[in-house]
């Protein structure tokens, strides 16, 4: 609150005043005063007007500066009544209670959402638990019929796909960092996707992933499974292949996933991992966008980095950086 | 024969799962009772239960805590549709040997039990066939004191071929079986591993004991 506008904004004062020192004057003249008292009472009740100003001005100033400088500073802004002091003056109260009711009131209303949003995470962890019994009588019963066993495949990869949706729009963390064999959960990939590898024909090669890495492994599994079945979905008519690669760096293991599938076009490469996004390849098909969107959530809430590179018609080469004890990134 | 307890509450996956598990050649124990659960498992005394999380009254970990507590030893695999990294690690940490989330491979189901017996077992370091000597760490047949070096595929699948002898392998099995040991081949790579198999056990004077039967797979006299 700067001087200026707080005296602007008091221009009805200072207006009222120079009226009523005229009409004071004009008064003290009629009375025949001498000019000495008349000049004495004029400065002295123009002073007196100042005091009242000014101390008033003061007053306000501490506050509304505590107040616009916190707004400023905070990341939360919703917090800011619980920053600050209620003042003593009455603009300041009203203000400070209408904030404080404002407030308490939107609390009521998030936690209300929140505890909505909890409800239905659990009624969809509840529900895929369960259709996950039918979905295992099912692969049993046709455990000689391949076709079958794909197309339920299918059906698992979208149920799981809403779980790490609901898991990753969730505030709480329900992930677990432990030291993890890489070759096991790339084994477990492997294991999903074998019928659909050997049927379209698509060759897949594993080096090198004897190696400890940092994660949760189930979330690290979906991971790698999303980008394993986008390369199925997206490979080439022939000599198709998938390549997934570890590497133990210094502060880090990296693992690639590199297939020589369609590719993806220069334009739609900056926007693959943004929510529903469908590019070239996934239009009028059967993308949900949903895919990479989570790989890039879940590295992000696990610490780990996903990047793509891509060229269309030659390769698509997805890399995680899982970084070791010590070097968590904390960006 | 071996006896499996199944301990699931879902009756349509429980009878899949025991038809899996009898055509298999196990014997199959069913868990109905499960509000005295401890003591039905001890009654029946299984040498391997097939476990469920998600049961009624105590549930599959505090279960499996509980009979670990009291000394049971009987291997424990995890099968559930949980799919929380939290209960992986509990479940191993009560003393689960394995655990699966559902849905699942049934061949692979059928290799992690199977692994878990042969864990138990005294393990050999050999397999014999007829008289040869067959060392899978090694990756050598030992001939009247000669040896010959196979591959890993080959052994893998010859290993598998012989704990199945005499009756029908199906290629898929196979398959299962190899990409369960870390080793990814494709179809084309099958059939040439299994050629070669048999050259070389050809040279050794086992000729025509891997007989393709067409549509079905492979058999080793």
């Amino acid at each position: 609150m700067k001087l200026s506008t707080y005296l602007k904004d008091k221009l009805y004062a200072f207006i009222i005043f120079i009226a009523y020192i005229i009409v004071l004057i004009l008064f003290l003249i009629a009375l025949k005063l001498s000019s000495s008292i008349i000049i004495f009472i004029t400065v002295f009740t123009t002073i007196i007007f100042f005091i009242i100003l000014f101390y008033d001005y003061f007053r306000k100033r501490k506050f509304y500066l505590e107040l616009l400088e916190k707004l400023d500073n905070l990341d939360q802004k919703y917090l800011l009544i619980e920053m600050l002091l209620e003042p003593n003056f009455l603009e300041g109260k009203i203000l400070y209670q209408v904030l404080d009711e404002v407030n308490k009131n939107e609390h009521d209303l998030i936690s209300e959402l929140k505890q909505k949003e909890q409800d239905f995470k659990e009624y969809i962890e509840l529900w895929i638990h369960e259709v996950k019994l039918p979905l295992a009588s099912l692969t049993l019963m046709n455990r000689k019929d391949t076709n079958t066993l794909r197309e339920l495949k299918r059906i698992e990869d979208d149920v799981e796909q809403i779980l790490y949706y609901v898991r990753c729009e969730n505030a709480n963390n329900d992930y677990l960092i432990k030291e993890w064999n890489l070759e096991n959960i790339v084994k477990n990939v492997a294991l999903r996707n074998k019928d659909d590898l050997l049927a379209l024909s698509i060759d897949l090669k594993v080096n090198n992933c004897n190696l400890k890495v940092l994660t949760d492994s189930k979330w690290l599994e979906f991971i790698i499974n999303q980008i394993v079945s986008n390369s199925i979905k997206y490979k080439k008519d022939k000599d198709s292949f998938i390549e997934i690669t570890g590497k133990d760096l210094e502060n880090s293991v990296t693992i690639t996933i590199y297939d020589n599938g369609k590719g993806i076009s220069k334009s739609d490469l900056p926007r693959v991992f943004k929510k529903t996004f469908t590019g070239e390849n996934g239009r009028g098909t059967k993308a949900t966008g949903m895919g990479l969107y989570l790989c890039k959530e879940l590295c992000e809430k696990l610490g780990h980095k996903i990047e793509i590179t891509s060229c269309l018609g030659e390769y698509t080469k997805v890399v995680i950086t899982i970084y070791k004890k010590g070097f968590y990134n904390l960006d | 024969m071996e006896k499996i307890l199944i301990v699931e509450d879902d009756e349509t996956l429980r009878d899949e799962l025991s038809n899996l598990l009898s055509n298999s050649g196990y014997e199959v124990l069913i868990l109905t009772d499960f509000k005295n659960s401890k003591e039905e498992i001890i009654k029946q005394n299984p040498d391997l239960i097939l476990l469920d999380i998600n049961i009624p009254y105590l549930n599959g970990e505090a279960l499996l805590k509980s009979l670990r507590d009291d000394n049971k030893n009987i291997p424990v695999i995890m099968l559930t549709s949980s799919n929380k990294t939290i209960d992986e690690v509990l479940s191993i940490s009560y003393g689960a040997d394995d655990y699966i989330t559902k849905p699942y491979n049934p061949t692979i189901l059928l290799l992690r039990i199977n692994n878990i017996f042969k864990r138990m077992k005294k393990s050999f370091d050999y397999l014999e066939y007829n008289d040869l000597k067959i060392y899978p760490n090694k990756g050598i047949i030992v001939k009247d004191n000669e040896e010959i070096y196979i591959t890993k595929n080959e052994m893998l699948i010859f290993t598998y071929l012989l704990n199945n002898r005499g009756s029908i392998v199906n290629r898929d099995d196979l398959m299962s079986y190899l990409w369960n040991s870390d080793e990814y081949i494709n179809d084309n790579a099958l059939t040439v591993n299994i050629s070669r198999l048999r050259a070389k056990l050809a040279n050794i004077g086992y000729d025509n004991v891997i007989i393709t039967r067409k549509g079905e797979g492979y058999l080793l006299k």
